[in-house]
C-alpha cells in the first residue's frame, strides 16, 4: 500500500513565523520595516508603532541576535507542552525588537546575558492528540553551529 | 499626549473592602456587593442617590456580574458598566467614575471591583494562543526576565529583592483584611520553592479572592447629598495609559516598566504636584521586581536606586517615603480586578488617619500605581 503523504509543517504562527514549502521545517522570523522611520516590528502591523505611518513593507528578520534575559521556568502555564523545566530567553535582534522564546540545547550554567543566539525551529505536538506546529526556539549559536539540521 | 480638562473637583466620600484570601462559599456578585454596602455605609450615600456604577473583574463568571451584584440592593435602572482591563480593572472602573463626574456628567459614582482568581500560573493570551506553544506567555517569567535585568544592570542582590516582601508581610501582618499575614526572613524569601529564576515563591503575589469599593462625588454637591467633607478625599490626578511599544516587542528592561513613566507624568502635571511631594505610595508588586521598578518609574527614587532604599527601610511603614502600607499585591493579595481600589481604599484610610496599627504619620498626599497586561497603567493621586 501505498503510504499516505506526510502533512506539511503548519507555523505556530503565520504572521510571525514563515515556513519554506518542503517537509524539513525551515523557515525564518518575519515583521514589518516602517518606510517612514525605518523601525522593525516583530509580526504583522497595520501602523507603525513608532510613528504611526502606514507606510510598512514586510521584512525577514535576522536569524541572530543577543541574549537580553532569561529565566527557568519551573511552574509552566497552562497548555506548555514542552518538558519542564524550561529555559525561556528574550532575544533582542539587530533590527530591533525582542523575541521571547525557549532556549533549547543548553545548560543552564552556560546562561548568560550578551550570548549570541540563533533561531532554531522544532515541531511541537501538544499532548497525545493535540495539532502540532513548527515552533521558533532559541539555541546558542555556538551550540548550533555544532548541529545539523539548524534554521 | 496629554489631552485632559479637569473639569469639576472629585472626592472619595466613602470606601470599602472584603478581606482578600479564599472564599469557596461565596460567589464573585456575593463578594462584590459586600464591599459595596461597605462603602456606601462609609459614606452616607443612599444608594437610590448612585447614579452611575463600573464594576472592574476579569475572570468569566458569567454575564453583566456587575448587575448581578447589585440586584439584591435594587435594580434602580442606572447605568452599570462591565470594566476588564486586566490586572488594571478596578483601577480603571475607579478611573472611569473619577471622569464621569469630572466631565459634569454625574455627581456621584461608584467604583468597583472583585475577582476569583483560579490557582496556577497567570496567563494573558487565550487558551488556543500560538504563544501557549511558544512558552513566553507567564506573568511570573515576565518578572523574571525583568529582575534578571534589573539586578545585571543595578548591583542589586538576591537579598534586596526578598527585602521587598519581607517588608511586604511586615505590613500585611498590621492588616486584618490580608491574605497572607505571616512575617518571614529574607531567606525564608530565597529558599522559598523556585517558580522562575531568580523568582521563588514567596516573591510573587497569590491569586486572591476580594472585593474593593469605592464611591466618589463632586465636592460642589457634598452638601446636596449631606457628605461630610472633613472625611472626604480629594482625587487630584487620574491617569490611565496603555501599552507604546515602538516595535521592541517583547521588552524586559530594568527600567520604565509598561510605560508607568507617561501615566505618572501625566498625573504630576494634572495635580500640580510633583514626586516630592508624595508621602505614601501604593504600587503593582504582582512580584518584588515590580515594587522596585515602579517606585523607580514613578520617579520617586533614582532609577537603580530602590533596591537600596528598601533595604535602608525607607519604604517600610516607619520609612521616609513608606510603599504598600497594606501589604501590596505580595501579602495583601491580588484579586485582579479589586487590586486597583483596593489601593485607593488604603491611601484614603491613611490620608484619613483611620489606619490603625499600620497609620503612618503626617500624609497628606498618597499614590497609587496600577499595572495590568496590554501594558495598561493607572496612576491617581489623592490629597487631604
Amino acid at each position: 500500500m501505498p503510504e499516505s503523504p506526510r502533512k506539511s509543517p503548519v507555523s505556530v504562527d503565520p504572521g510571525r513565523l514563515r515556513l519554506d514549502s518542503g517537509q524539513t521545517p525551515s523557515g525564518v522570523l518575519i515583521g514589518m520595516r516602517c518606510l517612514d522611520c525605518a523601525i522593525y516590528v516583530f509580526g504583522q502591523a497595520v501602523f507603525c508603532q513608532a510613528c504611526s505611518s502606514s507606510r510598512l513593507e514586510p521584512a525577514d528578520l535576522s536569524r541572530t541576535g543577543t541574549l537580553f534575559s532569561y529565566t527557568i521556568v519551573r511552574v509552566p502555564p497552562d497548555g506548555w507542552p514542552g518538558p519542564v523545566p524550561y529555559v525561556l530567553g528574550e532575544v533582542e535582534l539587530p533590527e530591533g525588537p525582542h523575541i521571547l522564546a525557549e532556549v533549547i540545547d543548553v545548560a543552564h550554567e552556560d546562561l548568560k546575558i550578551g550570548t549570541e543566539m540563533r533561531l532554531a525551529l522544532q515541531e511541537v505536538r501538544s499532548g497525545d492528540s493535540g495539532p502540532t506546529f513548527v515552533v521558533y526556539k532559541w539555541v546558542p549559536a555556538m551550540t548550533a553551529t555544532f548541529q545539523s539540521g539548524e534554521a | 499626549m496629554v489631552q485632559f480638562k479637569p473639569g469639576r473637583e472629585v472626592m472619595v466620600v466613602g470606601v470599602g473592602l472584603h478581606p482578600f484570601g479564599r472564599f469557596r462559599d461565596k460567589d464573585l456578585a456575593t463578594l462584590a456587593r459586600e464591599s459595596v454596602v461597605e462603602a456606601l455605609k462609609d459614606s452616607g450615600v443612599g444608594w437610590r442617590d448612585i447614579p452611575v456604577a463600573y464594576f472592574g473583574h476579569v475572570y468569566y463568571h458569567g454575564m453583566s456580574v456587575g448587575e448581578t451584584a447589585l440586584a439584591s440592593l435594587g435594580l434602580t435602572g442606572i447605568p452599570i458598566i462591565n470594566v476588564e482591563n486586566a490586572c488594571s480593572s478596578g483601577s480603571t472602573a475607579f478611573w472611569q467614575a473619577y471622569w464621569g463626574i469630572s466631565t459634569g456628567m454625574y455627581d456621584l459614582a461608584l467604583a468597583f471591583g472583585a475577582e476569583k482568581v483560579p490557582g496556577g500560573p497567570v496567563t494573558v493570551t487565550a487558551a488556543d494562543s500560538p504563544d501557549r506553544y511558544i512558552g513566553g506567555d507567564h506573568m511570573m517569567a515576565g518578572y523574571a526576565l525583568r529582575m534578571r535585568r534589573y539586578m545585571e544592570e543595578t548591583g542589586a542582590p538576591a537579598s534586596a529583592l526578598a527585602q521587598v516582601s519581607v517588608k511586604a508581610r511586615q505590613s500585611a501582618s498590621l492588616n486584618p483584611y490580608a491574605h497572607r499575614k505571616e512575617t518571614f526572613t529574607v531567606e525564608d524569601v530565597l529558599s522559598s520553592r523556585p517558580i522562575s529564576d531568580p523568582l521563588t515563591l514567596f516573591q510573587c503575589c497569590p491569586t486572591s479572592e476580594g472585593s474593593a469599593a469605592a464611591v466618589l462625588c463632586t465636592r460642589e454637591e457634598l452638601g446636596r447629598y449631606g457628605l461630610d467633607e472633613s472625611r472626604a478625599i480629594r482625587v487630584v490626578a487620574a491617569a490611565l495609559t496603555s501599552g507604546n511599544y515602538n516595535g521592541r516587542g517583547s521588552d524586559h528592561s530594568a527600567f520604565s516598566p509598561y510605560r508607568t513613566e507617561p501615566a505618572a507624568l501625566q498625573a504630576y502635571e494634572m495635580s500640580g504636584l510633583g514626586p516630592e511631594d508624595v508621602d505614601l505610595v501604593q504600587v503593582h508588586d504582582a512580584a518584588t521586581i515590580g515594587e522596585l521598578q515602579q517606585v523607580e518609574a514613578l520617579q520617586l527614587f533614582p532609577k537603580g536606586e530602590a533596591w537600596r532604599a528598601t533595604v535602608e527601610g525607607r519604604t517600610a511603614l516607619t520609612g521616609d517615603l513608606p510603599v504598600n502600607t497594606d501589604g501590596g499585591l505580595l501579602a495583601m493579595g491580588h484579586p485582579f480586578g479589586a487590586t486597583g481600589i483596593r489601593m485607593v481604599h488604603e491611601t484614603v484610610i491613611q490620608l484619613r488617619g483611620e489606619a490603625g496599627p499600620r497609620q503612618i504619620s503626617n500624609a497628606r498626599v498618597g499614590l497609587a500605581q496600577c499595572s495590568g497586561a496590554g501594558d495598561v497603567t493607572t496612576v491617581h493621586i489623592l490629597a487631604k
